[in-house]
């Protein structure tokens, strides 16, 4: 006895098909266009997808070859250690300015509380929007064109990054706050830096701080390449063995990047971990990946 | 009586030793600044080459004279950025699914090796600068779209498998279990009872990825990968700023016209 | 006929080691509809999850036709299963897809990997889902995602999804905990008798022992893992039932 067979249905049997016509059509097509634009760039581009194929077999031998052994010795001289200390420098300098400015154009271009809406608000989303928009590394470059080679430039072009980044998160904190305390304080006479000391700043204060360690981690990865234009730190000594195409030594200095990174990255979550805001956290880090 | 009177002693001694923690950790932060300040800047800058105000702002304005004639030239340069940001994202996404389906505590093949393994990977791909992942592909496979193109894909692996291994850390187990129910092989329970629960997740954030690697893709010509960067770095060379101010624009308007394109898709998806 | 045959069937916590099931042993025989009665706690989803090993027993054996399930192989457990169907309290639909692509998800053990990736199912087996679909008069919402379905209806569509997999037995894990009385009666209703139609036994896990009674020809009575009543539904006697709740009365 075949189960399979034994339904007798009482209605005549529709026909069903996954496909609908304008639909599926519009679908199809536009998955071909997507197929096509695929082919399109991998041409234009000039992508070999032979080389491709074998790309993983030949980056471990070129890395086996010219890129190994890292240079260690290099990287543990006083020079270079010195040029560390001085990356941690200019981070430092670039987040800590860069969050002191990012800290009043933030409550200028938060809706709620900003001081004025017709003029100061768009002028200080303008500079925000702006100062993230552009690249860290451009401007490295145009702050080296200006200044000359050196730390200054860095810290510059990391004060701008931090601007963009900690401003955009600072004024959105500041945008969800509850407003009853701002109310009240504005109705006993306060002015408004009084508000925003004594209603705004409570409430802001814990995602703040997370925001800072945020940005402190950007700012330090960043600030590990600035160099590579001229404007100081590890990064420096990076451009310069490129250049001699001294491979183990670049080598060396890659590796103790990505490690010096992974230390502050670790560091930075042990801290946020304790600050224990998890929403906040979640959503900053997407923003991070932003940076 | 005497046991409020000491209570208070004690609140008010908590009170000074807190005040005092606080001033020696402003006064280690003016420290720090001043001597970074010191260090950084003052003894390192060359400040005759600085020169003054006037000068800097004469250098300043040497950007403001727009050079438009380059304006026909930026074309094809804006396509390889544009070109070289979709595959990147595209290779990215490729190289994030083993790495999410690693990365996830209730999917994971094994927990002791590939898990810590996943997570490892993803913190690496995000804590290296896209410069970095750029240097090291121009050294491995030459200069070309190439190098840029893995090296935009790496720095997106780590935030796309997050996003992903999260998504499907939080699915709903209930249809997992029917499908298995039904008698569904491992590649059936993902693709029926997993994908179709972190499809829009995935989507949304593949899209928000995407926009910012039109960002990181103007950037890898300076080391060699082709595209608007590539005119960054020539018309810096040749010291023509006009030009450099407006390869700066076309930067901002190809990141412009991602924003309003991932705007709307993200839209027609969600 | 007995069709499935549980003996001795053990299963404990993996963590703690507790034991969950301790030594249960039943007959389901042709057009049986048996029901597992018992407190919260006292093993029921365990011990219906045991016969499909998506919880694996500790010890005791299970036999469907005279095959041993509990020493299958990955692969040949996948084939087993596709003659069990399940259907569960909170319906385990997959709310993203549609109404149709969930229930041709039944299909899912007999149609090979490739056919699954672009959802390819069989002619056949659209017909066969159209036909189960206007059984369970869905079949104007074939194309609504199953989160758009009232609890009713999304239960209704898991009884065609496990009506797909052309099952030998079906299993049920609290089919009405999630729905009120009305429709929990109409869906009891609407199983026994699709059941009967089809000739497949089912082993249905319950706690409302009102409608145990009233849809359920055996009864198994289950107690932190233990047995306390196995018979007929006229066999068993208020008495039997203080015995079985004794716990839960507070």
């Amino acid at each position: 006895m075949n189960a399979y067979n034994s339904i007798q249905s009482k209605a005549p049997a529709r026909e069903w098909s996954r496909y609908r016509f304008p639909r599926d059509l519009f679908r199809f097509t536009a998955l071909l266009a997507c197929l096509l634009g695929l082919m399109f760039a991998i041409d234009f581009l000039g992508i070999d997808l032979a080389r491709l194929l074998t790309l993983f077999g030949r980056v471990g031998e070129v890395l086996s070859e010219r890129y190994f052994p890292p240079d260690v010795d290099y990287v543990m001289q006083g020079d270079y250690l010195a040029s560390v200390v001085e990356t941690v420098q200019m981070a430092y300098l670039g987040a800590l300015i860069g969050m002191l400015i990012a800290a009043p154009l933030a409550w200028f271009a938060s809706w709620n509380v900003t001081l004025s809406r017709r003029v100061l608000y768009p002028l200080a989303r303008l500079f925000i929007m702006a100062s993230r928009s552009v690249h860290e590394m451009i401007w490295t470059i145009l702050f080296v064109t200006v200044l000359g080679f050196g730390m200054l430039p860095g810290v510059c072009a990391l004060v701008m990054f931090c601007i963009g980044f900690a401003g955009k998160l600072f004024a959105e904190e500041i945008e969800v706050i509850d407003m009853g305390p701002v109310e009240a304080m504005r109705s006993a006479g306060a002015n408004p830096l009084q508000t925003f000391c004594y209603a705004v700043w409570p409430q802001i204060q814990t995602a703040w701080t997370g925001i800072a360690i945020y940005t402190w981690d950007v700012a330090f990865r960043a600030a590990t390449v600035v160099g590579f234009f001229g404007a100081g730190g590890m990064g420096w000594y990076l451009k310069r063995n490129v250049q001699q195409l001294e491979t183990e030594r670049v080598a060396a200095i890659l590796l103790s990047i990505v490690v010096l990174v992974v230390i502050s990255e670790l560091i930075s979550a042990w801290a946020r971990h304790r600050l224990n805001r998890k929403r906040d956290a979640n959503r900053i880090a997407i923003e991070a990946e932003a940076a | 009586m005497t046991h409020l009177v000491s209570l208070q002693a004690e609140l008010e001694r908590s009170r000074r030793r807190r005040q005092w923690v606080q001033l020696l950790m402003l006064a280690l932060v003016l420290v720090t600044v001043l001597g970074s300040i010191q260090v950084i800047i003052i003894e390192d800058t060359d400040w005759d080459r600085v020169g003054s105000f006037g000068q800097i702002m004469e250098s300043v304005g040497r950007f403001m004279a727009l050079d438009l004639s380059l304006i026909p030239h930026l074309g094809i340069p804006m396509l390889e950025t544009f070109l070289m940001a979709c595959l990147g994202t595209l290779l990215g996404l490729f190289f994030s699914l083993p790495v999410a389906w690693f990365g996830a505590l209730n999917v994971t093949p094994s927990k002791r090796i590939l898990y810590p393994f996943g997570r490892f990977l993803m913190t690496l791909s995000r804590s290296i600068h896209e410069m970095v992942w750029a240097l090291i592909f121009v050294a491995a496979v030459g200069l070309g779209a190439l190098p840029g193109i893995l090296a935009i894909a790496m720095r997106s692996v780590g935030f796309i498998s997050k996003i992903t291994a999260e998504a499907i850390e939080n699915i709903d187990p209930k249809p997992v279990e029917a499908i298995r129910a039904v008698g569904g092989n491992n590649f059936q329970v993902m693709y029926y009872g997993i994908l179709p629960q972190i499809k829009t997740v995935v989507l949304g954030t593949i899209i928000f990825e995407w926009d910012i690697n039109i960002r990181r893709s103007a950037i890898m010509g300076l080391v060699g990968a082709g595209g608007l960067g590539l005119t960054f770095f020539r018309q810096m060379a040749m010291y023509n700023y006009g030009g450099v101010t407006v390869v700066i624009l076309a930067i901002l308007s190809l990141i412009l016209l991602g924003e309003i394109l991932s705007h709307y898709t993200r839209k027609a998806i969600v | 006929m007995s069709i499935l045959q549980v003996q001795n069937l053990k299963a404990r916590y993996a963590q703690t080691g507790d034991d969950i099931l301790k030594g249960i042993s039943f007959n389901v025989a042709e057009g049986d509809f048996y029901a597992i009665i018992g407190p919260s706690g006292a093993g029921k989803s365990t011990l219906i999850r045991c016969i499909n090993r998506l919880v694996e027993p500790s010890e005791g054996s299970v036999s469907l036709f005279g095959q041993e399930l509990t020493r299958l192989s990955a692969r040949e457990l996948r084939k087993t299963r596709r003659h069990i169907g399940m259907i569960f309290q909170e319906f385990n639909l997959v709310n993203r897809m549609s109404v149709m692509d969930n229930v041709l998800s039944g299909r899912l053990g007999y149609v090979g990997t490739t056919r699954s990736l672009f959802k390819l199912f069989p002619r056949s087996d659209i017909q066969r889902a159209l036909e189960l679909l206007d059984r369970v008069s869905l079949i104007d919402h074939v194309d609504k995602r199953a989160d758009q379905l009232s609890g009713g209806q999304r239960q209704r569509v898991g009884i065609a999804r496990a009506l797909m997999q052309d099952p030998q037995l079906l299993l049920l894990d609290e089919p009405t905990a999630s729905l009120d009385p009305k429709i929990s009666r109409d869906v009891m209703q609407l199983i026994r008798d699709t059941a009967r139609d089809l000739g497949i036994p089912v082993l249905c896990n319950i706690h409302d022992v009102a409608l145990a009674k009233e849809f359920c020809n055996r009864i198994l009575g289950l107690q932190s893992g233990r047995m306390m009543f196995d018979g007929k539904t006229a066999d068993l006697a208020d008495s039997d039932l203080e015995r079985i709740y004794e716990l839960e009365v507070l």
